[in-house]
């Protein structure tokens, strides 16, 4: 019964999340994103509000900061992703298991997010140059 | 039974290192690049001899890859300017991601076109540096490489490469393939908009268009759109790109022209929406309901943003009445 009630509890959140999310997205015009986003999956959520959320984070920005990437330029190239590849990053960060949180997210943030979105099964995505 | 099963353990025994030794040698003979079907009296070697080089030996072949391609294709940049936008300065190296929208934030449109051998040609061919990632290293000590194609000899089985420190490096297709393998082929071409690389896939181009129209100024915008429509002149995204940019550029009359079609053909509510969002703000309240309702009557996800839309008609018609 208790596990019931957790997860009605879970599955009311969540909805009311969408709800929200869905509202906030209203502009009058649909966008461009919006339609590619609907043209592969039905959902609706913003992969952008929700990556916004986790680099907001003050632990996620200590740690951006002591990679030597300041919040701001972070912000800046956040918003140069697209709505999916945000959503993507997202979904990384919340597969992520809560102890190793940081770890997880930087795992993610310069790993995983390129593995994921761009089919790179190796492990470091990120380059560097010989000699 | 007992007796059965040792003679066939012994058998396997002998057939295992016969297989094994199979294996390896399907291996070894494998290369990791398909050979290009030459048509007769196509070229064998070309070379974009007048491609910029931006000498590196340090961390930065990321950025210098990068203003590479955007310099050739007249973009002019250099990578001091990309470093603070595509650098991890505590990783040492640059991010795939980061490389495609570096080259969006500089006003180019960067697409990834397939990791082929046939599709390098392809684009060197139509003039266009392609931009690889390598692992010059091996798969469990990688070292991860970016460089950029600029011409080919299949003759000599050579790949032309600005890498580096190297102005001009010879790479055999041999070794070029198998360091191009470990990064499963990744390939991009940066263009100005309203130039396509010769290679690139339909979704690949509606996702690099997309992505391109985010940050781009509306009138950029708009001439990359009606490029890739002119190639894929059914796809609904890309004549929803186009709307939306033309909206965005403040030219109504053409994003409604845009939308109208696009709701006709693709059976949009996305394009209806927006089709009546126009029409409401031209004052053609009759029209913009019309629009709305079509497109409430295949709505979908889409519904409460057109009962929203459509609650927005109503309430500016009531004040006339």
């Amino acid at each position: 019964m208790k596990r019931f009630q957790r997860t009605l509890a879970l599955v009311v959140c969540c909805s009311m999340l969408n709800l929200s999310l869905l509202q906030s997205a209203h502009a009058a015009m649909v966008s461009t994103e919006e339609v590619a986003r609907l043209a592969v999956s039905s959902a609706p959520d913003s992969g952008h509000a929700r990556l916004a959320a986790v680099l907001a984070r003050d632990n996620v920005r200590s740690e951006m900061e002591r990679l030597g990437i300041d919040p701001a330029s972070a912000h800046e190239r956040v918003a140069a992703l697209t709505d999916e590849e945000a959503a993507s990053l997202a979904d990384q960060i919340d597969k992520a298991p809560a102890g190793g949180i940081i770890g997880a997210i930087l795992l993610v943030f310069f790993v995983l997010l390129v593995t994921d979105i761009l089919g790179l099964t190796k492990v470091f995505p990120f380059t560097r140059s010989v000699r | 039974m007992l007796a059965t099963l040792i003679r066939r353990l012994r058998a396997l025994r002998l057939a295992l290192p016969a297989a094994l030794c199979a294996l390896l040698l399907a291996a070894c003979a494998s290369t990791p690049l398909q050979p290009v079907a030459l048509a007769p009296g196509a070229p064998t070697r070309a070379e974009l001899v007048d491609t910029p080089f931006f000498p590196d030996d340090s961390h930065f072949c990321g950025p210098a890859a990068l203003a590479t391609s955007l310099s050739a294709v007249g973009l002019a940049t250099t990578p001091a300017q990309l470093v603070g936008q595509v650098f991890l300065p505590g990783r040492e190296g640059t991010l795939q991601i980061e490389m495609l929208s570096g080259a969006r934030r500089q006003g180019a449109v960067a697409m990834v076109i397939p990791g082929t051998l046939a599709a390098l040609k392809q684009e060197v061919d139509a003039g266009h540096p392609v931009v690889v990632l390598q692992n010059l290293g091996l798969s469990w000590a990688p070292s991860w490489h970016y460089a950029v194609v600029v011409g080919y000899d299949l003759e000599r089985e050579l790949l032309l490469l600005r890498s580096g420190p190297m102005r001009r490096q010879e790479m055999t297709l041999r070794t070029f393939g198998h360091t191009w393998q470990r990064s499963q082929f990744w390939a991009f071409v940066a263009l100005p908009p309203g130039r396509l690389p010769a290679s690139v896939a339909e979704p690949d181009a509606t996702r690099a268009l997309v992505a391109f129209e985010r940050n781009a100024a509306p009138a950029a915008a708009v001439i990359a759109y009606r490029a890739a429509l002119q190639r894929w002149p059914h796809n609904a995204t890309l004549a929803m790109g186009l709307g939306n940019a033309l909206y965005a550029s403040g030219d109504l009359p053409a994003a409604a022209q845009v939308f109208r079609n696009a709701a006709v053909t693709h059976r949009l509510a996305a394009a209806y929406n927006n089709l009546a969002r126009i029409l409401l703000q031209q004052g053609r309240a009759a029209e913009a309901k019309q629009a709305a309702e079509d497109g409430l009557a295949l709505a979908g996800p889409l519904r409460a943003t057109l009962l929203d839309t459509l609650r927005d008609i109503e309430a500016t018609k009531l004040p006339g009445a």
